[in-house]
């Protein structure tokens, strides 16, 4: 798997910042040592300075121009360089001076340049004996001194630098070794693979991770499993229809003579066809359903809702003496998409009416109570049995007895749409008609 | 012959029962899985046709029931579902066939009649004795090459007969196995079919064992 362009492996990161501070702390380290070496050093070549001059001084009494042939004079000689005065007078110097003094005749330290070199230039004065003292030494070998110290502070760092990126970027390689793990795990797994990646060995780091991506396997797993069986299940549902049809069309065909039975059975031909129909629409209303997430939903007023669908479903209900009644006086607001609500009451009210017997009575009407919006549903038909109101909403459940040819899946939309605006149901038997009652409430 | 439906959909319970009608058969209808138990039990169906999702009692808890208790009653088990698994278990579980929804009413009629006729050890779908052949497919009877022209209920008993070749069948189990529910049948009914039944086949054919039934025997007794 290739990183996105500009993106830094963790590994590269790692490394970057780990080898970065390190420097930036060793760099930091040099220049302060740097400095108190270079405060040191000088502090201890000046008492030398001064000490060498102290010595001039008092072997300026006797004869000291014997004291410099020796040979460990010669070798420091191009470094360090002296002159003695009495009064104006130049008694002594080294070598590598003439006869003008270093430096000013005043007491003390200073620094000047001679040639092409700064020296670091004591003098000495003993008024006793009139004698000036001059010890001067280079700048430069001072500094040889720092250089020299630092050379051995920064050498071996320029080779452990990198043997410690090597140490480095080879700890991190092991100490990510689970994180590749996993992502060849990830990459072994087939697509379709839902089931859990195991934890045991991973470390606490990846963890929640890995159970996070568990969680979500397992959401989508369930969604998959759901989709085949609602797709299983639909299939089922629609090829008894299919079948009722088709069986219904061949008696058509093969009835002859017998004009009542080609036209009972051209009849339901036709009556299948409608089944199917609304079958299909009814699965496609859930399966929209289904892919809607629970939206935020605009307020609407239910009552020319269940208006406008009661008025819908009057004719059909007439056709079978039943009474349809409607009681929905004022505003009842609730938070709903009204498509989706037209479609609630429709299949709530189809129901009451479809599963009542002819010449039943159905009451819908809205209710407010304690601020809460009540849309109630109520038939006097036969009513449900505890039983039954617990499977009811199970997709493909109906019950039996019963000649009105549906698939269960009304409730499933219900439910689904309840679920969706957030709303409850509550199934129970009508104390006034007798039949069932399905109460849904929109709490405040 | 009559055969028992059972499948729970209106619709198609109703098209499937008037369509084995169409094709010569005596078809009861129930809707769920006990009073198909209870009706295979009582033996009186030549096959039956299950559909596997019934109410009360599933098809297959139907069907190993049926077959726990012996009864041998070919099954045409009729569904929805056509996984190959599924067939295996209904296979399993006691069917003699399986047919998958949607069905063709022709292919559903051939196949019960090829599960009676397999059930009776039949290869073939015309059955003889003497002069007299039955051609079940065609419901069809001849006497010496002859076509006879026989009614349906002078068709069903003789087929009920010659089914059951060798064996004295009584009036009311030849009743039971050629009347579906909701006919009225007459004390004589049986009496006169048979009566007929010897004016157009010859009086050899049918045999009256008194007090018992009736019976046709594999080789009718010499003149």
């Amino acid at each position: 798997m290739k990183g996105t362009p500009g993106q830094p492996s963790m590994q590269t990161r790692l490394l970057l910042l780990v080898l970065g501070f390190a420097t930036a702390v060793w760099l930091l380290s040099a220049a302060f040592t740097w400095r108190e070496a270079q405060h040191e050093v000088d502090e201890l070549l000046d008492s030398h300075l001064v000490q060498a001059a102290s010595l001039l001084l008092v072997q300026s009494d006797g004869d000291i121009d014997d004291l410099f042939d020796t040979p460990v004079l010669q070798r420091y000689a191009p470094h360090v360089a002296f002159q003695v005065y009495i009064g104006k007078q130049m008694l002594s110097h080294s070598a590598n001076t003439g006869n003008e003094p270093m430096s000013s005749l005043v007491p003390g330290f200073s620094t000047v340049l001679r040639g092409e070199d700064l020296w670091r230039v004591i003098t000495l004065h003993s008024a006793r004996l009139d004698i000036t003292v001059l010890v001067g030494e280079k700048v430069d070998s001072r500094r040889a001194i720092l250089w020299a110290l630092m050379r051995s502070l920064v050498g071996p760092l320029l080779i452990a630098l990198p043997l410690f990126g090597l140490c480095l970027w080879w700890s991190i390689r092991l100490g990510l070794a689970p994180l590749r793990g996993l992502r060849e795990t990830l990459e072994r797994r087939s697509p379709q693979a839902v089931e859990p990646v195991p934890l045991d060995g991973l470390p606490t780091e990846l963890q929640p991770l890995v159970q996070t991506l568990n969680a979500l396997l397992a959401r989508i797993g369930e969604m998959v499993q759901f989709e085949r069986r609602f797709t299983a299940d639909a299939a089922h549902e629609l090829r008894t229809p299919i079948a009722a049809i088709r069986a219904q069309a061949q008696v058509a065909m093969g009835a002859g003579e017998d004009q009542v039975q080609r036209h009972h059975a051209l009849q339901t031909t036709l009556a299948g066809c409608d089944r199917a129909s609304r079958l299909v629409e009814q699965l496609l209303t859930l399966a929209r359903l289904d892919s809607s997430a629970a939206a935020s939903f605009a307020t609407v007023d239910l009552a020319p809702v269940v208006q406008r669908v009661a008025a819908e479903l009057a004719p059909a209900a007439l056709q079978r003496h039943q009474e349809l009644v409607l009681q929905a006086e004022g505003v009842f607001a609730v938070a709903a998409d009204e498509i989706l609500l037209g479609v609630l009451v429709r299949n709530l009210l189809d129901n009451a009416l479809r599963y009542s017997p002819p010449g039943a009575q159905v009451l819908i009407s809205l209710e407010r109570r304690a601020g809460a919006t009540c849309l109630l549903v109520e038939d006097s038909g036969a009513g449900m049995s505890e039983e039954q109101i617990a499977h009811l909403g199970e997709r493909f459940f109906r019950v039996l007895g019963n000649e009105q040819s549906g698939s269960g899946l009304g409730w499933s939309i219900v439910r689904r749409l309840l679920a969706v605006f957030s709303a409850q149901v509550q199934i129970d038997r009508s104390p006034t008609l007798g039949g069932l009652r399905v109460q849904v409430l929109w709490p405040k | 012959m009559r055969v028992l439906l059972a499948e729970d959909d209106a619709m198609l319970g109703d098209g499937l029962r008037a369509g084995l009608r169409q094709a010569g058969f005596q078809v009861d209808w129930v809707r769920d899985g006990m009073a198909a138990e209870r009706e295979l039990a009582s033996g009186v169906y030549a096959a039956g046709v299950l559909d596997l999702g019934l109410p009360l009692r599933d098809g297959l808890e139907v069907l190993k029931a049926l077959r726990e208790r012996k009864n041998a009653t070919p099954i045409l088990v009729l569904t929805a579902r056509d996984a190959v698994a599924q067939r295996v278990i209904g296979l399993d579980s006691g069917a003699d066939d399986y047919v998958v929804k949607p069905v063709d009413l022709h292919e559903l009629a051939a196949r019960l009649r090829s599960l009676v006729r397999r059930s009776l050890g039949q290869l073939q779908d015309t059955m003889r004795c003497g002069d007299v052949a039955l051609d079940a497919s065609a419901r069809r009877v001849t006497l010496r090459s002859e076509v006879v022209a026989l009614s349906t209920r002078e068709y069903d008993l003789l087929h009920a007969l010659m089914r059951n070749t060798g064996r004295v069948l009584s009036r009311e189990q030849l009743e039971q196995q050629m009347y579906s529910w909701g006919h009225e049948v007459e004390s004589n009914t049986i009496e006169v079919h048979i009566h007929h039944l010897r004016r157009k086949l010859g009086s050899d054919l049918i045999q009256t064992v008194r007090g018992v039934g009736y019976t046709v025997q594999r080789e009718p007794p010499p003149a």
